[in-house]
């Protein structure tokens, strides 16, 4: 590396996330020019950020030497969709709203629901395994991808899967770069498996009481004669900001069962779930009137209320007793119940010692139970100081080393997850190794 | 190909020392090492090859399959990992020798949440026993592959299996959150668990479909799926393949995501019928069976929609089945003749081999027509039974393996079926796994580039090439490099 790069003091160049600015934006049109662009970069001894609509710029680790954004927006292009197959092959730089739209004239999508549609593109929808709420029905990226195209650090073009829905020839790298946060390649194309749109849809808003009743709620669902595709757990603040102007009722918290199937089926699975929970107090929602709600349900976990965010991954009949765990004044927070996974925002003011000190104690909650929980967002300086991946991980030092595989130079994304993780030797590990 | 029934030429000699501290690892209950006995190990389902290896072990816990890889390593053994024997693709073949790591003994459920929908198994266990394990609770394991009567789930991810119904369930990798691997080097590692997706690298996606390179997968927490509330299954009747396809194409084309959609074509359905007398037409053209399930409420409405694109394409719902468990008797039979067709064709010919291409479902039509003419031009019967929702093909060549001509006619039809789906914008396995049978292929899927990043993949996970050596890439590190036998020819 001829040139020690340093950190531009102004956006001139481009953001690249948490405080830090880029030396440039490199925006190329094809998959070729950004592999060429990645390896002349690298070459000239700068760290590569990629990019797409910039969504999660804040997400993990701090950028940990100078770099350029490297942008996807350029690469929107449909490369193939045949659609009686039901898949589609599209360059990452694409919105979900673009893909959505082209999808639409076949009657069919892609059953993802991240937030923010009309930013978010496909690429970075899976470098960061994003998801939504109905992913309990209709899976996450990573059931949904067959085949990658992605720019290594070495500037070559490297693929794997097909386009075809069954394929196992070769490593799995569509899985592999599916949710890998830009740290082992610049995803430049995928090829995903699509779904027919469903002819109709329901939402079930139903207030219940306590922790209590929400856990009785979630058992009764978990062995449903209905098949819903989301179930949507919501603490009171998050209730409210999700409901908005629409006029729902609330209490301690809400339970949202979502339904998408044709009419006979979604008018027998109403008239069945309301037999099955037998609720004081609740809200359907039919049809077209769904759509606003998906969406706030969906964009919850892009808001930006206090200071920082978290996630947990938890087994689904832990969620009911963690987000009690979360006082409603402090905290907002929603649960793909079904899944196990917590999205939560902090509310109002929070210094550093008490965030620490939350976040570490139901690090150790999420723990206890083999789960897991990540600060998906929070003031850079608190990075250091926080572990925002979690507690240390026996799994690690194999992802280091798939790292140092598939980017020797650690020229992508650098700071963002393994590479910038303290492990020390004998630390104790969250899943022991044996 | 090499001579029938050969050992590999180049044989590994097992110290009596690493003989003795295997036997010590596991007891000597769990250890065979006389030539006969160990003569049902030297090949798979796939038939071609064969080669003994040195010493079988049958480890009963993770620890001591661990034990086992550093007492291989301690002495530069080889080893293999190794489930029922199902691959249709030498996935589990010995070459050159070695220990073969059988994991059939370690078939314990170790844990079931229905709460939380997952179970955790020890991998030698056989697919359908955790199903049938699960009956009466409302959950299942989906991936069905047909060998699931005899399969292992260990086999399964290493292969990352489909079967029928992948079409809207998924395929192994979609119902697996996490392993435990015993690595080359003998450490264990756990990648994933109960909770769903880690956040960081997908460990677990790619350790399923790694065909035993990345070690030894002895635990797995898998999916339990809620058993559909209802079902309807038809059994279709067209005059010819193609209006069986186009069937296929229209009932995608119209929105509807069956369960399942398989095909067989006249000479299967003969075999089928011959063997299993379930009542279908032997003089059609092909038949579907079509799955459909979900709400009963919703289902009538989808069953309409299906009656009336089959009879657009001139076919004939010729058995209806409604079905609120898959236990109804019917509704097994109907399976049971599917699931057992390539035992059926056994009727026919003396021995077959079946390739697993997949194509663009659009693409059936075609790849179907470029069947039949391999067939006429090479004078091959080759019979059909496949996956038609998924372009997942299993054209089955029939031949006599006394008849040296016939095999190599068959090695060359397969060739060109498989050059066919590659082609049509496809693949040469959508399931079976590419093992030793279709290395030879993989330059012709993959650049340069793509493989040289799936080899250093596999040195960061099998640095020293012990662990099942010679297998799915070509080439890369590993101390059998240089010294393996030209692999034979697909057949």
């Amino acid at each position: 590396m001829s040139t020690e790069w340093s950190w531009p003091a102004s956006d001139a160049g481009g953001v690249l996330g948490d405080g830090r600015f880029a030396v440039a934006t490199d925006r190329p049109r094809t998959p070729e020019e950004l592999a060429e662009a990645v390896r002349a970069r690298a070459a000239e001894g700068l760290a590569i950020y990629p990019q797409g609509g910039c969504t999660a710029l804040d997400y993990g680790g701090v950028p940990s030497r100078p770099g350029v954004a490297m942008s996807t927006l350029g690469l929107d292009r449909v490369v193939d969709y045949p659609h009686a197959d039901m898949t589609i092959t599209v360059e990452a730089g694409m919105t979900l709203a673009a893909l959505s739209a082209v999808l639409a004239g076949q009657g069919q999508r892609l059953p993802l629901d991240p937030p923010e549609p009309e930013r978010a593109t496909i690429g970075g929808i899976l470098a960061t395994q994003a998801s939504g709420p109905r992913r309990f029905g209709l899976g996450r990226p990573r059931d949904l991808i067959i085949g990658v195209t992605f720019a290594s650090s070495r500037g070559e073009l490297i693929k794997g899967g097909g386009r075809v829905v069954k394929n196992v020839a070769g490593y799995d790298f569509p899985k592999l770069l599916t949710g890998s946060m830009g740290t082992l390649g610049v995803i430049v194309q995928a090829t995903l498996k699509v779904r027919p749109i469903p002819e109709t849809a329901a939402l079930v808003w139903t207030p219940l009481a306590d922790a209590g009743a929400v856990a009785s709620a979630l058992e009764r669902l978990n062995v449903s004669l209905t098949r819903p595709v989301a179930l949507e757990l919501l603490s009171e603040p998050a209730a409210r900001e999700i409901a908005g102007s629409i006029d729902l009722p609330i209490d301690r918290y809400v339970l949202v069962a979502g339904f998408e199937d044709n009419p006979d089926s979604i008018a027998w699975q109403l008239e069945q779930i309301r037999l099955e929970l037998d609720p004081n107090d609740r809200a359907e929602i039919q049809g077209q009137d769904c759509e606003p709600l998906w969406r706030a349900l969906a964009d919850f976990q892009a808001s930006r209320i206090g200071p920082f965010s978290i996630q947990a991954n938890l087994c689904p009949h832990s969620v009911p007793g963690f987000l009690d765990q979360l006082d409603p004044a402090r905290m907002s927070a929603r649960a793909h119940a079904g899944d196990g996974i917590v999205h939560a925002h902090a509310i109002g003011d929070w210094s550093f010692e008490e965030t620490a000190a939350a976040v570490s104690r139901l690090q150790q909650l999420a723990a206890a139970e083999e789960g897991y929980l990540i600060v998906t967002r929070c003031p850079t300086d608190w990075k250091s100081r926080i572990s925002v991946w979690g507690l240390p991980r026996a799994d690690w030092p194999l992802a280091r080393k798939v790292k140092a595989t598939l980017d020797p130079l650690h020229a992508l994304n650098p700071g963002r997850f393994v590479d910038s993780i303290e492990t020390t030797a004998g630390m104790q590990t969250q899943s022991a190794s044996l | 190909m090499r001579s029938n029934g050969s050992v590999a030429e180049h044989r590994v000699l097992i110290p009596a020392r690493a003989v003795a501290e295997l036997t010590a690892a596991v007891g000597e209950e769990n250890v065979l090492s006389r030539a006969e006995e160990m003569l049902v190990y030297e090949c798979d389902g796939y038939l071609v090859e064969r080669s003994i290896p040195d010493l079988v072990v049958f480890p009963t816990s993770t620890a001591q399959a661990a034990e086992i890889v550093r007492i291989c390593n301690r002495h530069g053994l080889p080893f293999v990992p190794r489930g029922a024997g199902t691959s249709l693709a030498g996935g589990t073949l010995s070459i050159g020798g070695g220990v073969m790591v059988c994991l059939t003994r370690m078939k314990r459920i170790l844990e079931v949440s229905l709460r939380d929908r997952y179970a955790i198994v020890e991998t030698g266990l056989v697919n359908v026993f955790l199903t049938r394990s699960l009956g009466g609770t409302g959950f299942h394991y989906a991936p069905d592959p047909s060998s699931q009567g005899a399969c292992t789930i260990g086999g399964n991810v290493a292969t990352n299996s489909g079967g029928p119904h992948t079409l809207k369930y998924g395929v192994t990798v979609n119902h697996v959150r996490g392993t435990t691997l015993v690595m080359p080097d003998g450490n264990v590692v756990k990648t994933g668990g109960k909770v769903l997706d880690p956040p960081g690298y997908d460990l677990t996606g790619l350790v399923v479909g790694n065909e035993g390179t990345f070690g030894i997968v002895t635990e797995a927490v898998v999916n339990l799926t809620r058993d559909p509330e209802a079902g309807r299954t038809f059994l279709a009747v067209f005059d010819s393949v193609d209006a069986a396809t186009e069937t296929v194409s229209g009932i995608i084309a119209a929105g509807i995501v069956p369960a399942a959609l398989e095909m067989l074509d006249n000479l299967m359905i003969q075999a089928v019928e011959e063997a299993f007398r379930f009542g279908f037409p032997t003089e059609a053209g092909a038949v579907l069976i079509i799955e459909i399930d979900g709400l009963e409420a919703g289902l009538e409405r989808e069953a309409r929609a299906v009656a009336e694109i089959v009879s657009a394409r001139g076919g004939e719902i010729r058995r209806s089945i409604a079905w609120r468990t898959r236990k109804e008797p019917e509704y097994v039979a109907i399976w049971k003749s599917r699931k057992s067709a390539f035992g059926a064709i056994g009727r026919l010919s003396p021995t077959y081999c079946t390739q697993d291409g997949v194509v663009p479902r659009t693409k059936l039509p075609q790849i179907l027509r470029h069947i039949v003419d391999v067939g006429r031009r090479h004078n091959l019967r080759i019979a059909n039974v496949f996956h038609a929702g998924d372009g997942n093909i299993h054209p089955i060549l029939l031949f006599d393996e006394r008849n040296a001509d016939e095999v190599e006619r068959v090695m060359k039809a397969s060739h060109e079926i498989l050059d066919e789906c590659i082609a049509l914008g496809g693949s040469v396995t959508g399931e079976h796994g590419i093992g030793v049978e279709k290395m030879e292929f993989m330059p012709k899927l993959f650049s340069p580039a793509d493989l040289a990043a799936m080899l250093a993949i596999r040195d960061a996970f099998n640095p020293q090439g012990r662990c099942n050596p010679l297998k799915m890439i070509p080439g890369g590190a590993g101390c059998l490099e240089k010294t393996g036998p030209r692999r034979a020819a697909p057949a």
